[in-house]
């Protein structure tokens, strides 16, 4: 997960003007979203959230599967199967699915990470029981039919080589993963290594496939025009009946924290060759995993590092009159099982990349100490809460923020912990963190058609 | 599996979320002589503002003016530099945006109501008082040629930006919005202020989305000095003409080619066949059961993707495909899009694919109102077109009236095979295979930046 959307909700009631205002409540207890739990015998949870606005609503179903599921031989199985899930099922066969949704006006799409795999409806409110149906359907039938496997491997290789290969940025993310992550389940391609991708088998992904597609695997959430009551017997209807999977607990207990953290001892600096006529790069550190109490400081210190104008990095690499960069950010990754804080960006032709380097190392140090104020962390907060009413604007965008909290922390409810870890973040929790991550092992990542 | 597939189309068929309900939360008013269009929105206490300005790309004496004046605007004024302004906007949380398009620019502010008096004073100070400082200006070039230097490594927007020069040469419309390597050499602060005084004199409507509050902007605004004299410079364009070539741009290392196959249109040829178009770019390409995408990628495996649009100003629109292939399979995939638009043009389309589409324009229809930016945005697109609202409000209505016939003409009209501009993105070897479809003419990459 990104930087946090729940950072936004936390300052909802407190004064953004100036730094001196007080807040007169618990902002924890400032914002209460409104859901309806439903949990199945089955150990499916669903989240149901009305909003009458519009007679549309958004589906997001979260599936706790993805790269870091995967063994030698299989990577890119679980996004190889998100394919395959619009591809049909027992009930809504071969080339159904898309047509029933698109021609009733819906869009759907998925995407696959390093820890979820997500499919997500749009669709006008009469087609609520129908889409349902379908999911309930793909979740117990796939098909997995063999002629469309292989049409789809052959996609599959395209949408990589779109990434990765053509693409320098995708070629520097992978590389900043494989060789931070090395040893590791995140050190894969979430899209799959090229030779598993030409020799994975219809039974594998159908093994795969039973193994991770159950109701006490999933998290289902709907936000729309919808009547609850209606909308959880249709629920119950659709998925009550739907079998567990005997051995996901299991499977997911099996992947231990231990496993995914990474092995770097000392710092590593990596130059790959690539389209790129200048240098880009990425530098990364090992952190904390999502929900982690210092997670939070870390958001907010990537925040006055590398978002908007007036950030420590933009303001001293790009509006100068000599630029750097032409561009620089920063963020704080926050994985299920582990966490990375990195800066990145790209640089003006010319710049000596190792010159840069070391004067990165060394600002970044110094930062800790200059741009870490009360005013700078007010901005941060301040900008969030404008980021989070546009990302609650939509059915969609509050069903991923529900989602999220309910598939990484298993209750959507987190986000009130969550608001009070950031209302704490202080000036010193902030540099704390700074100084601790800068000053340890780092990874730098380059791609240059200079390079080797 | 069929009983299903009906169960959805009639339902599609008899779902009709179409009243004016909408438009009652849309209210215009005048500022003086400034235009504004409020939509009411109180779900959070947030406010976006939009100015519409009719000055765009086209009045640009090089290319890039109109884009590099906006980029810039922020850079510093008679009493604060740029780092001061930066902490300013930052501070309030507050976003500026801006859109250059050749016919129209679009500067867009948001952030929280309770904010609005502070930071639109400070939008307004920008626009009276930009001085678009010679240091910041260098830099920003300076950042400009490297971007577009680097521009080899993203060959999507590398193929755009080539296709528009090519597909629209010898108009006005050519040139692009952003500006080239030798363009950007030629910015200076005073042609920068110039500019800026054009824009202010521009013809101009403001779309403002919010509670009840954001109308108290009303004062504020007063002083941005912002007049309302001169209108869109019209242009009158001759036809496309006929395309005997496939244009191919080598890049290195490609093995994807990124194909753009398209044209632009005049006045005359788009008549007032606004939903006629929308409805035939949704039925070719975007959507996993459109035509091309079906075609493509469902049936045999040669794409990702595959988009189409129709796009429309107020005197000119474009038409085209966007999508890539393995280089061994570009020439195939150009060859089916061309096959597609010939059997379409020919009445080829089955019932099923006709009422399937007709189910999808009428049934997405609720969803361009979600979102705030994305209603203010197709209320912008009408008023700059002409249109009346109530167009858009009748629209599902229209489209289910409409015949495949009509689908047919449209997909003639537009995508008429000898009048598409083709150009791939892609590996030198290409040129061999190609040129089985058409005679080749290879190009450069770097002359378009």
């Amino acid at each position: 997960m990104k930087l946090s959307l729940v950072l936004l909700i936390c300052f909802a009631l407190a004064a953004c003007s100036t730094k001196t205002e007080k807040r007169e409540k618990n902002l924890a207890d400032s914002i209460n979203l409104e859901v309806k739990e439903v949990k199945l015998k089955n150990g499916m949870t669903a989240l149901i959230a009305s909003n009458h606005k519009l007679p549309i609503f958004s589906l997001y179903l979260f599936y706790k599967v993805g790269s870091k599921n995967e063994k030698s031989g299989i990577t890119g199985a679980s996004h190889f199967l998100e394919h395959m899930m619009f591809k049909g099922a027992k009930k809504y066969g071969k080339g159904i699915i898309d047509f029933m949704i698109e021609g009733s006006g819906g869009s759907t799409n998925a995407y696959t990470t390093n820890d979820q795999t997500v499919y997500y409806e749009n669709l006008p409110v009469s087609q609520l029981e129908n889409i349902l149906d379908i999911e309930a359907d793909r979740m117990e039938n796939l098909l997995l039919d063999k002629e469309d496997f292989t049409k789809e491997r052959a996609v599959v290789l395209e949408e990589r080589k779109m990434r990765y290969e053509n693409s320098p940025r995708g070629q520097l993310y992978l590389g900043l993963m494989q060789n931070l992550y090395v040893g590791t389940p995140y050190g894969t391609s979430v899209i799959g290594e090229i030779p598993d991708l030409r020799s994975v088998t219809r039974d594998q992904i159908h093994k795969y496939f039973r193994r991770f597609y159950a109701p006490n695997n999933l998290s289902l959430v709907i936000v729309g025009d919808l009547d609850e009551n209606k909308t959880e017997q249709i629920l119950k209807d659709k998925f009550g009946e739907l079998k567990p999977s005997p051995t996901v607990k299991e499977d997911q207990e099996s992947l231990k924290d231990e496993l995914f953290v990474p092995k770097l001892k000392d710092s590593k600096v990596i130059a790959m060759k690539g389209e790129s006529p200048s240098p880009m790069f990425m530098m990364a550190w090992p952190t904390v995993k999502a929900g982690h109490p210092r997670g939070y400081a870390l958001d907010v210190l990537s925040s006055i590092l590398g978002s908007g104008k007036s950030s420590a990095l933009i303001n001293q690499y790009i509006l100068i009159p000599r630029p750097v960069a032409t561009s620089m950010y920063a963020a704080h990754q926050s994985l299920e099982k582990s966490g990375f804080f990195f800066v990145g960006g790209e640089l003006v032709k010319g710049i000596k990349l190792e010159d840069f380097r070391l004067d990165l190392q060394k600002k970044l140090m110094g930062y800790c100490q200059t741009e870490i104020t009360e005013r700078s962390i007010q901005k941060i907060k301040n900008n969030y809460l404008v980021d989070l009413y546009s990302g609650l604007d939509t059915n969609a965008g509050l069903a991923q923020f529900l989602g999220e909290r309910q598939l990484l922390f298993g209750d959507w409810r987190f986000y009130k912990k969550e608001l009070t870890l950031y209302e704490k973040v202080t000036v010193s929790d902030v540099r704390k963190e700074c100084m601790d991550v800068f000053s340890r092992p780092s990874i730098f990542v380059s791609v240059w058609d200079q390079h080797k | 599996m069929i009983k299903y597939l009906s169960a959805f189309l009639f339902l599609t068929a008899t779902f009709a979320w179409a009243d004016d309900s909408f438009l009652k939360s849309v209210k215009r008013m005048e500022w003086d002589d400034l235009k504004v269009v409020w939509i009411e929105d109180d779900k959070f206490p947030n406010f976006t503002a939009s100015v519409y300005i009719q000055d765009g790309a086209l009045g640009d004496s090089f290319p890039g003016v109109t884009q590099s004046m906006f980029d810039q605007l922020t850079s510093g004024t008679s009493k604060e530099g740029q780092r001061e302004l930066a902490e300013f906007f930052d501070f309030y949380g507050a976003n500026l945006k801006h859109t250059v398009t050749h016919e129209y620019s679009v500067f867009t502010v948001q952030a929280l109501t309770k904010d609005i008096n502070p930071v639109m004073g400070k939008v307004c100070e920008l626009f009276k008082d930009a001085q678009f400082p010679e240091s910041e200006l260098q830099s920003y070039v300076s950042r400009a040629k490297s971007h577009l230097k680097n521009l080899v490594t993203s060959h999507s927007n590398l193929a755009d930006r080539i296709f528009r020069k090519i597909s629209l040469e010898n108009t006005p419309y050519a040139q692009p919005a952003e500006g080239t390597l030798e363009s950007y050499g030629k910015l200076s602060s005073s042609i920068l202020k110039e500019r800026l005084q054009e824009i202010k004199r521009a013809k101009k409507v403001l779309y403002i989305a919010g509670p009840k509050d954001v109308t108290g902007m009303e004062k504020t605004i007063a002083k941005c000095g912002w007049k309302n004299e001169t209108a869109l410079k019209r242009h009158e364009l001759k036809r496309a003409t006929g395309q005997s070539q496939i244009y191919l741009i080598p890049v290195p290392g490609a093995n994807q080619a990124q194909i753009r196959i398209g044209r632009f249109m005049i006045r005359d040829e788009i008549g007032h066949k606004y939903d006629q178009f929308q409805f035939l770019a949704g039925f070719m390409g975007g959507s996993f059961t459109s035509k091309l995408v079906q075609e493509l990628r469902v049936k045999r495996g040669l794409t990702y993707s595959a988009g189409a649009y129709v796009s429309i100003q107020r005197d000119y629109g474009r038409a085209g495909i966007i999508t890539f292939s393995k280089t061994e399979t570009t020439s195939e995939a150009i060859g089916i899009i061309r096959d597609v638009f010939g059997e379409v043009s020919n009445g080829k389309i089955t019932p099923k694919e006709f009422s399937h589409q007709q189910g999808h324009e009428i049934g997405s229809y609720a969803f361009g109102f979600e979102e705030i930016s994305a209603f203010i945005g197709q209320i912008m697109l009408y008023d700059h077109q002409g249109r009346n609202l109530s167009e858009l409000v009748s629209f599902p209505e229209r489209v289910a009236k409409m015949t495949p016939q009509e689908l047919a003409e449209s997909t003639l009209e537009v995508f008429p095979w000898e009048k598409q501009t083709v150009v791939v993105v892609g590996d030198k070897s290409l040129e061999k295979t190609l040129s089985r479809i058409r005679p080749v003419r290879v190009l450069n990459y770097q002359d378009f930046l």
